[in-house]
């Protein structure tokens, strides 16, 4: 199926015309009979400025895309001329592709103004193609959008037919005879290509279809003849969809629209429950879960949340999303309410079935729940696991990585601990600073430890001190900076702190001082 | 006694006030007669006042006596979590963090507490640290759950939900703050910490190097016996506290620590 938006840019400014002045209301009336004045949108093609889009009362005085936009000012002063602008029009292209999910999974983009969707084995769940279409009709012109649709078996038909033709099906199997009476701009060729062909007479699909295909490939290239197959069906063409396609989904129609939180999150344990199933029959758990929220006035919510092991249950995944949920930045907006929601796998790892173990406490699924609950709730980042390195500066040698990411990997410290032994390593902070923070320290030259430091304005008064234990950054990189010379002190009243000082005397006339952790 | 008693209701060699600690403990707990988890600091005198050490299942207040010795708190914090089994999760909120750095791998695993065990949480504000700890308390098989906060001063409510949610499980609940509290609070015990100077600082004994770590602890506030101050020592090489002096009369913050009651909170 395919849906051509005609007058994208220009539904784009009334659309938000119209959310400016909610007062003027009544949307039942076609939008462009309340405007006046002709408007225009004019863009930048090649040299000049040309139309890229005008609107129903423009189009009556006989303005066209394409037209000249100082030709259409000397004929109509009082135009409108807005710029175009195509990453927003994009953007609202993206949009209603996926608004469009609501009707399959597999809707792909047309770039610049068309939308195609694969409703193979969907129509019937509406009733059939016709309701689909007259669905899809209904709801897209209430958006406000002036929409032509069209049904066939192949991309090239259906795409060809909305934009050429009054015709909403084309039959299986007369794609041929529909197709030759188009002109070849529905073939989706390139602008020069057309007006190559129409050169030297042909000017319908029809005239191509039973010319010699050699000579054509020669003179006009492959493309030619590929969508010319394409749309006859002669060759597949796969929907390049805009999403990836979730191997599971679950979805759930309302008649009246939810708009409650709890309902929300009702639906999505139900939805979980109808996927759980499915995941156990083929083995798997889902590691990322996407919730599709379509508001009646066309806008999609996607909540997305992970987890760290392959999840079942549709306890557990209710649990995620009420965290996610509180966690919003911009709590959930129902607007007039939800109509559908749609629970989706995006990642499924295997996972075998396991055995009810009666006899256990504490089962690591326990801590696995909870570092999910509390990454859905703070973001994946924030919840980590220490990981070691084979790495000399400290900051390199330990770091913090997600702890969703890494539940079950190696965390290396076992080869950290015999490196400590091997090389009896001096002691380590258990807390450092994110980054080593520059103080002002008194030190006996050449390599003596501090005397005395201030850090954060407070002084210290160093009573021990040990080391230097020099930590080189690797030598093939110079991003890990100079030489450091570690020191462990303890001031007067106790405390105790890890400093470095970095670069030598004799290779810096001034080196400066770092205080990088802190000792119990 | 000497040895931490861990086993509930052995009349003997007991005194008065901690049996009469322990009976109104097993009131209050849910479970009755079944002993809480302890946890021994392997100090004597300490784990006396505690009842044979440190109770699980239950909120614990560590404050650090002023702010530059915030690490000095938390690193009491982590050895008593060393001291448990179990997964360690730490919740700090990103003040916290920045003020006075994040948990360092190396650095735990010299404090004897296994970096593997560990699962750090940077949350943004103090109210999602509480909700926070209060989510892992109710995990099961949780050794130790820390809580850092900066913020002055916290509700009793916020301190009893903590409190209930550690009586859920046995995990032992710790909350760090980095000064002490002048609030109300429903913790077991509340701490003060404070860095004191190591055994090997003399004046100018640069070439000595930092002895050992030494905590002058004040135990402030303690449900289940009279409260005191110690100075431990923390060995590194054997993984125990030792007792470096104790000084068991009351100190000056116990009275205003005491908690007012609850309407007035």
């Amino acid at each position: 199926m395919s849906v051509w938006l005609k007058q994208l840019s220009i539904d784009r400014l009334q659309r938000q015309a119209r959310e400016a002045k909610p007062s003027v209301g009544d949307s039942t009336r076609p939008v462009s009979s309340r405007v006046s004045a002709p408007v225009v949108i004019a863009g930048k093609h090649g040299p000049v400025e040309v139309l890229v889009a005008v609107d129903a009362v423009a189009e009556r005085l006989g303005l066209r895309p394409g037209l000249g936009l100082a030709q259409a000012r000397a004929m109509h002063p009082g135009l409108t001329v807005l710029p175009e602008d195509r990453a927003r029009d994009s953007h609202l292209l993206d949009e209603i592709a996926d608004w469009c999910q609501r009707y399959t999974p597999l809707t792909g983009v047309e770039a610049p103004d068309g939308i195609l969707l694969d409703i193979t084995g969907c129509a019937h769940l509406f009733g059939g193609e016709p309701q689909l279409v007259d669905d899809l009709a209904e709801r897209i012109a209430g958006l406000g959008f002036s929409a032509r649709i069209a049904v066939a078996s192949t991309i090239g038909a259906a795409s060809g037919a909305a934009r050429f033709s009054e015709t909403r099906f084309v039959d299986t199997g007369r794609e041929r005879d529909f197709l030759s009476v188009l002109p070849l701009a529905a073939l989706r060729l390139p602008a020069e290509t057309v007006m190559a062909l129409a050169r030297v007479g042909l000017k319908t699909i029809g005239d191509l279809i039973d010319l010699p295909r050699a000579p054509l490939t020669a003179r006009f290239g492959g493309n030619l003849l590929r969508q010319l197959d394409r749309a006859l069906g002669r060759e597949f063409e796969p929907l390049m969809p805009r999403l990836p396609v979730a191997p599971y989904v679950a979805e759930q129609r309302f008649a009246e629209p939810i708009a409650r939180e709890e309902d929300v999150l009702a639906v999505t344990e139900r939805l979980a429950m109808q996927l759980k199933p499915l995941l156990e029959y083929r083995g798997e758990g889902a590691r990322q879960f996407e919730l599709a929220l379509f508001r009646t006035d066309g806008r999609v919510h996607h909540v997305t949340v992970a987890t760290s092991r392959p999840l079942r249950d549709a306890q557990d995944i209710r649990a995620l999303f009420v965290e996610r949920l509180t966690a919003l930045a911009d709590p959930l907006d129902p607007g007039f309410g939800f109509d559908v929601a749609r629970l989706a796998v995006l990642r499924a790892e295997p996972r075998p079935p396991e055995q009810i173990d009666l006899a256990s406490h504490a089962d690591p699924g326990d801590l696995d729940r909870l570092v999910d609950r509390l990454s859905a709730r703070f973001g994946a980042r924030r919840v980590s696991r220490l990981l070691a390195h084979d790495q000399h500066l400290p900051e390199l040698a330990a770091t913090a990585s997600p702890a969703q990411s890494t539940a079950g990997d190696a965390l290396n410290w076992a080869a950290f601990r015999q490196f400590r032994f091997a090389v009896d390593l001096s002691p380590r902070p258990p807390r450092l600073l994110a980054k080593p923070e520059p103080i002002e320290a008194i030190a006996a030259v050449p390599d003596g430890p501090p005397v005395r430091f201030r850090w954060r304005r407070a002084l210290h008064e160093v009573v021990a001190a040990e080391g230097p234990e020099r930590i080189e950054g690797a030598w093939w990189t110079d991003e890990q900076g100079p030489t450091r010379d570690y020191f462990r002190v303890e001031d007067s009243t106790g405390c105790r702190f890890w400093l470095f000082r970095a670069g030598l005397y004799r290779a810096t006339s001034a080196p400066s001082w770092f205080l990088h952790g802190l000792f119990a | 006694m000497t040895e931490p008693q861990t086993l509930s209701f052995a009349p003997a060699g007991l005194d008065g006030t901690s049996v009469l600690a322990r009976l109104r403990h097993a009131l209050v707990t849910k479970n009755g007669g079944e002993s809480p988890p302890l946890l021994p600091l392997g100090v004597a005198p300490v784990d006396d006042a505690l009842g044979g050490g440190l109770e699980g299942g239950i909120l614990h207040e560590i404050a650090a006596a002023r702010e530059a010795e915030a690490s000095a708190a938390s690193g009491f914090a982590l050895l008593l979590a060393a001291r448990t089994a179990g997964p360690v999760v730490w919740i700090a909120e990103d003040m916290a963090l920045y003020e006075s750095g994040a948990p360092y791998g190396p650095g735990l695993d010299d404090l004897g507490l296994n970096p593997e065990r560990f699962i750090m949480v940077a949350a943004p504000k103090s109210r999602d640290v509480l909700w926070a700890v209060e989510e892992a308390l109710s995990c099961r098989g949780m050794g130790t759950v820390i809580g850092e906060i900066r913020q002055a001063s916290l509700d009793l409510t916020a301190t009893r939900r903590l409190s209930l949610a550690a009586g859920r499980r046995s995990a032992v609940a710790l909350l760090v703050r980095s000064a002490p509290g002048r609030d109300a609070s429903a913790a077991a015990t509340r701490w003060i910490v404070k860095a004191v100077p190591s055994r090997a600082a003399k004046p100018r004994a640069m070439t000595l190097g930092p002895g050992p770590p030494r905590f002058a602890l004040s135990l402030v506030r303690n449900r289940r016996g009279p409260p005191g101050s110690w100075v431990l020592e923390w060995n590194g090489v054997e993984q125990r506290f030792e007792l470096v002096s104790a000084h068991r009369e009351r100190v000056a913050q116990a009275a205003v620590d005491r908690s007012p009651p609850a309407a007035s909170a």
